[in-house]
């Protein structure tokens, strides 16, 4: 038997025998429900080589499935994120409800992602596609917190993509005959004007919605911030990926070949600028570390889209690289979240301070993870930041680049925000009793954030699978031209040799450090944060004097305009227009019968009156 | 090894060279401020004093670990940018690692010290420290926009993000690129206010409102290295706009004369400034700064 249905097998008999054994023992279920994502990987990565495929067929549809190397980057993404939050969550989740049926969910939305990677026709894909939007929109709802808003409001999205990528599917069908993502690649540069344009605008639809791209993006903030943390951080950091993985196959293999593919690619990148500015904005505004760090996703997969429609080889890299690292840091902030919660039971910035001293470690990798997001070298977001700004300067999108350095300095505000609100600040009798979170929560979070320093440093170890992968997708290789194992390089020769100035960065920081300690921290004793001079007044012990209500209120009065108008108004307005509609409507189909007996008289009555003109 | 020692020394003598400068500068602030001020003002040297008095005064608390780290953060940015930017022409003297990155490099690790004192700040609990904390930060998120806009109209202009290139195309030429770009020039010189921090944009520190703000909890050798850090920041700033803007300078007396030059700009404007508040700064920066970096991106991109 071929292993690519081995693997699959076990993973469906995987996820089928935990939600059975949650009915047996809850150590039995924790057990197989890692065992299973741990097998998989495991048999994913030594069993199954790039090229693999199987053909079988299913009412006498030709499927295929089989794995090739770009597929094989974001399989990276999925398992090894899957993997870490596999274990956190078997700690994340331990005494809460119902937990068959959400382990049941994470590990179908996981075979739905491995399928969507392995699917080589259209019938395949769309499948677990849906499979991957109705697992996750279980998990969404899990919490049975705003399910109408959240819930409904991602259904409802998705749905609309969906329909989209199904007419799509019908429109090649009905022109090639054939279902083979292959196919339909290699005939659409024949295809005729109007397919040409609409097919990668309803895929794009469908991809849109999944990567969070505005306007599609309303549904994720809520649903990010309304399910499992242990969850979500798969939800941001790998289910949103596919919408790029989609994307990025679209652009490749249709709009290049638009007879003018220049506006659609300034459309999506603006789009993608645009969702980024909007993102981190509304990040800004967030009291709740959940909204903050999923209105931060909206963003950073704004910066992707971008890169993804300028699509020059330097912008593919860099959108494919800031892919995997957001899984990293999304992934490790979120499971950072969801430690706080499980240890404070809250996640806002103005209930919870000074926990620094009390969970080190989630700091120490929030930390990693934040300078990461921030894009501030020598961590792995810096090497994704550069590559955009130059693939973008490099390709003569001038104002586009002010626009995404904008969204990315504006990021740093959040940022401090994230960090300050959880761990810094005064430290409160009422956290006092709040002890690190669980080693196998903690474990994950710094795994990932170390990842980070190390993909930072040499780029190269992410750098060399994408570029195979992109030789799939027919860009020639990008080896030795724009990166080597610790540099980087642009269209114009300039360099980035990232191992020397790390350790200019590291020794600075050494020895003013121990510069520091020798003479400091020996002679000096800690106090606690109410030992402080606030304007000569040392504040009393129940005084807390942290800051944070309304912590960005002038950045926010100084950009109020622009986040006036929220595409969400817009979508209740025309929810409001229909019902409106349909209101109306009722006064006709009123429910009464003497009304219907009415109508029926009345159509009678016209019909005899007209009975000659109309039927001669 | 031998390249290691050899970089090492050529930080250690920039250093050295960064900080009298950047220390004189601020000692002349202080006095020049003074005599606009009408009053006599404390001697040029008195920054060094000040210094000297700091690092060998006795610490005796910290509020933890980050509070502890916050100095060496900020060091790193100080002597990192120092290392990136090339002081003089062709590199002579001062040997450092100005091929090894270039300007969207030195954009971001130039606020990887302010966002780790910021840390070291806000674990202090003291609320000033925050309050400074956010104000920088929105002000950065404004100054940056007409400043990056200035460094794209470069790029664009000469095709490379190397300061060292930039540099080669003046000493070519023979023309300074705030003759050629003037815009990017104007641009970059309004962000350079807000860089300063100097009336009216000197929010963060904000006397006689938030009590020197971020720093306001540290003493002694912390305050020792944060002042060494800013004073070798604000010479690497200059150093910046002199090997970019005008044409570097081919030896240290030029390279003192020209940064002096520049640095009055926001001393003599702020010293006559009352302070803007925070959306106002921030707005500042959008406005005319900005279309300033707009034209000079226009001219770079059409001529």
């Amino acid at each position: 038997m071929n292993m690519i249905y081995i693997l699959f097998s076990l993973m469906f008999g995987g996820a089928i025998l935990t939600f059975l054994a949650h009915k047996v023992s809850g150590l039995l279920r924790d057990i197989l429900f890692v065992l299973t994502i741990l097998a998989s990987t495991v048999l994913f990565y030594t069993k199954i080589h790039t090229g693999d495929a199987v053909d079988f067929s299913i009412s006498g549809l030709p499927l295929q499935w089989g794995i090739n190397a770009y597929g094989r980057i974001f399989s990276l993404i999925v398992l090894g994120l899957g993997v870490m939050a596999s274990f956190y969550s078997v700690s994340y989740m331990k005494g809460k409800e119902r937990l068959g049926y959400f382990y049941f969910n994470f590990l179908i939305s996981l075979i739905s992602m491995m399928g969507i990677l392995m699917s080589h026709d259209l019938v395949s894909f769309f499948i677990f596609w849906e499979m991957m939007t109705w697992s996750s929109y279980f998990i969404v709802i899990y919490n049975g917190k705003h399910v109408q808003r959240s819930g409904i409001n991602y259904i409802l999205f998705s749905a609309l993509g969906a329909y989209a990528m199904l007419m799509a599917i019908v429109m090649v069908y009905a022109h090639t005959q054939s279902l083979m993502i292959q196919d339909m690649m290699q005939a659409f540069p024949f295809f005729p004007v109007a397919y040409k344009v609409w097919l990668p605008i309803l895929f794009l639809t469908a991809f849109g919605v999944k990567a969070a791209m505005m306007p599609l993006h309303v549904w994720a903030p809520d649903a990010y911030s309304d399910s499992p943390m242990a969850y979500t951080s798969v939800f941001s950091g790998a289910l949103s990926k596919m919408g790029i993985y989609g994307m990025i196959i679209v652009f490749v293999t249709m709009v290049n070949y638009l007879p003018d593919d220049t506006w659609f690619r300034e459309t999506i990148a603006w789009l993608g600028a645009i969702t980024a500015i909007m993102g981190t904005l509304w990040a800004i505004a967030q009291d709740d570390a959940r909204k903050l760090l999923a209105w931060s996703s909206v963003a950073q997969l704004g910066y992707i889209i971008t890169g993804v429609a300028v699509g020059t080889p330097l912008a593919m890299l860099s959108a494919l690289f800031l892919s995997v690292m957001h899984a990293l840091f999304k992934g490790t902030l979120f499971m950072a979240v969801g430690a706080i919660e499980k240890q404070t039971g809250t996640t806002k910035f103005n209930e919870v301070t000074g926990l620094i001293r009390k969970m080190p470690w989630t700091f120490i990798s929030s930390l990693l993870a934040i300078i990461a997001l921030a894009g501030i070298p020598p961590l792995g977001g810096f090497v994704g930041k550069w590559m955009l700004y130059e693939s973008l300067i490099n390709s003569n999108h001038y104002i586009l680049v002010i626009a995404i350095f904008f969204a990315s300095t504006s990021a740093f505000l959040y940022c401090y925000k994230f960090l300050f609100g959880f761990f810094l600040g005064q430290e409160e009798k009422e956290w006092e009793q709040v002890k690190e979170a669980p080693a196998l929560m903690v474990l994950p979070m710094l795994i990932m954030a170390t990842l980070l320093l190390v993909f930072g440093v040499f780029p190269g170890i992410v750098l060399n699978p994408i570029d195979l992968g992109m030789q799939t997708l027919g860009f020639s290789t990008t080896a030795g031209t724009f990166w080597s194992m610790s540099g980087l390089f642009n269209e114009w020769g300039n360099q980035v040799m990232l191992q020397p100035l790390v350790y200019a960065i590291g020794g600075t920081f050494l020895f003013f450090l121990i510069l520091l300690t020798v003479k400091g921290f020996k002679e000096t004793r800690y106090v606690t944060t109410k030992d402080i001079s606030s304007s000569g007044e040392v504040p009393l012990e129940h005084e807390n004097l942290t800051f944070s209500e309304g912590f960005y209120q002038p950045f926010l009065r100084a950009v109020w305009p622009v986040m006036k108008r929220r595409m969400m108004s817009y979508y209740q307005g025309f929810g409001q227009g229909m019902e409106a509609f349909f209101d109306y409507l009722r006064r006709v189909y009123s429910g009464n019968g003497q009304t219907y007996a009415i109508y029926v008289l009345v159509f009678v009555v016209i019909l005899l009156l007209f009975k000659n003109s109309l039927f001669g | 090894m031998k390249e290691i020692l050899y970089y090492t020394w050529g930080a250690i003598v920039s250093f050295v060279v960064a900080f009298s400068v950047g220390i004189t500068y601020m000692g002349l602030n202080r006095k020049i401020t003074a005599r606009v001020q009408n009053r006599y003002g404390p001697p040029w040297y008195q920054n060094f004093i000040d210094v000297i008095k700091l690092s060998s005064k006795k610490t005796s608390i910290h509020h933890g670990v980050m509070q502890h780290m916050g100095p060496a953060f900020i060091m790193v940015t100080s002597v990192v940018s120092l290392l990136v930017i090339p002081i003089l022409n062709g590199n002579k003297f001062f040997p450092n690692l100005n091929f090894q990155g270039d300007l969207i490099f030195l954009l971001y690790i130039m606020v990887f010290g302010p966002l780790g004192m910021a840390l070291g700040a806000g674990q202090t609990g003291n609320p000033n420290s925050a309050i400074g904390v956010t104000r920088g930060l929105s002000q950065m998120a404004g100054f940056e926009i007409p400043w990056v806009m200035a460094l794209v109209a470069l790029m664009i202009q000469y095709k490379t993000t190397s300061i060292v290139d930039l540099m080669n195309v003046q000493v070519e030429s023979g023309r300074w690129l705030m003759f050629s770009s003037p815009f990017a020039f104007l641009a970059a010189v309004m962000a350079m206010l807000g860089m300063f921090r100097y009336a009216p944009f000197d929010i963060v520190g904000a006397p006689q409102e938030l009590a020197s703000g971020p720093m306001s909890e540290n003493g002694g050798k912390y305050l020792f290295v944060m002042m060494s850090a800013g004073s070798v920041f604000a010479f690497a700033k200059l150093t910046l706009y002199v090997d970019i803007f005008m044409g570097g300078a081919d030896n240290l007396i030029i390279l003192v004369v020209k940064t002096f030059a520049l640095y009055l700009i926001p001393m003599l404007y702020g010293i006559t400034s009352p302070r803007y508040r925070t959306e106002q700064s921030v707005r500042w920066f959008w406005g005319w700064p900005s279309f300033f970096g707009l034209l000079a991106i226009l001219q770079a991109a059409l001529f």
